[in-house]
């Protein structure tokens, strides 16, 4: 039923020219979505109204989406500018610094020698310092390695020059490595 | 020492993929596409109308620009224009006074012409008078 309703709303809202439909959309992308807006806040609340906010946004904006071009870069475009917005409107870059510190703490706490524990560890602190990144890098590494889009498409997502995102991904793994190799 | 360069950045990708994977308990709850719908329905009357009192705003002020343009032009065009003529007369006359020289030579080409000409003229007769001349001597 709610299916449905969506359905007819989607035609409705969007017209039948359009190849993709809403709903598939939503479907197909709403964890990358969830996923780029997570790695970017840093926070799950604030990923979750991210990816809610984002798709209201496509919904409405879905009868200008040009359909010749991928609904997943048009997704991720609209989802990274909500977690940039969210992210600086919230003020939120002090308080993740304080979450993810609890969070390193945390893994330490737990630490067992067990291979799985140790690469859970890893994946802790690498997560938190993609998220103490600054703004610029961290959404070109987020969408090259969470997202697996290559130089010439996180242009396209971000509207950034590919050389200046190939310049910006450099930089931010050499920020990285020096962050992951400072803790040790 | 290069290859273990690249091999560094290689292992430093695979990680940092692995990393930033979800999760499985990180797997964000479904996405209500009906929900989303009704949200939008919802907003929209507030939307229309945010964007009625926006459009009505700039029409005002659209308005507002245009009288003020109407009442001021009227008051401030002759003391412009003026100013404008003034200027206009101003930059010609510093422009006409150094090229009035200029034209002036240019209106009495006859002088230099008539000397040039009369210089020519000698010449040819001088030549002609020695040549002349030769020919009597040789003959």
């Amino acid at each position: 039923m709610a299916a449905s309703v969506a359905l007819r709303l989607d035609s409705r809202m969007t017209g039948l020219a359009s190849p993709v439909a809403f709903p598939d959309a939503v479907r197909e992308h709403q964890d990358e979505v969830f996923g780029v807006a997570l790695r970017i806040t840093g926070d799950r609340d604030a990923a979750l109204d991210v990816t809610s906010s984002t798709f209201l946004n496509a919904f409405r904006a879905f009868h200008r989406y040009d359909s010749s071009r991928p609904v997943r870069h048009w997704l991720l475009r609209i989802a990274t500018n909500e977690a940039i917005t969210y992210v600086r409107k919230r003020g939120r870059e002090l308080r993740r610094t304080v979450e993810v510190e609890h969070a390193i703490a945390l893994a330490d706490a737990n630490a067992t020698p067990d291979a799985e524990s140790v690469a859970r560890e890893d994946r802790a602190r690498i997560r938190a310092a993609v998220s103490q990144l600054p703004e610029l890098y961290r959404v070109v590494i987020v969408l090259r390695y969470f997202n697996e889009l290559s130089v010439d498409e996180i242009a396209n997502v971000t509207g950034r020059p590919a050389s200046t995102v190939g310049v910006q991904l450099l930089r931010g793994r050499a920020l990285l490595r020096g962050a992951l190799e400072g803790e040790r | 020492m290069r290859s273990d360069r690249r091999d560094e950045e290689l292992f430093d990708e695979i990680r940092l993929r692995r990393a930033l994977r979800l999760d499985a308990a990180e797997l964000p709850p479904r996405i209500d596409i009906a929900a989303i719908a009704a949200r939008a329905r919802d907003d929209r009357p507030a939307f229309a109308a945010a964007s009625l009192v926006s459009t009505l705003v700039a029409g005002i002020a659209a308005a507002g620009l245009v009288s003020l343009i109407a009442i001021a032009l009227p008051a401030v065009a002759p003391a412009l224009a003026s100013d404008l003529f003034a200027s206009a007369l101003e930059t010609l006359a510093r422009v006409a006074i150094p090229a009035s020289a200029f034209l002036s030579l240019a209106e009495q080409p006859t002088v230099p012409v008539a000397a040039l000409a009369a210089l020519a003229v000698a010449i040819v007769h001088e030549y002609a008078q020695r040549r002349e001349h030769a020919r009597e001597v040789t003959s």
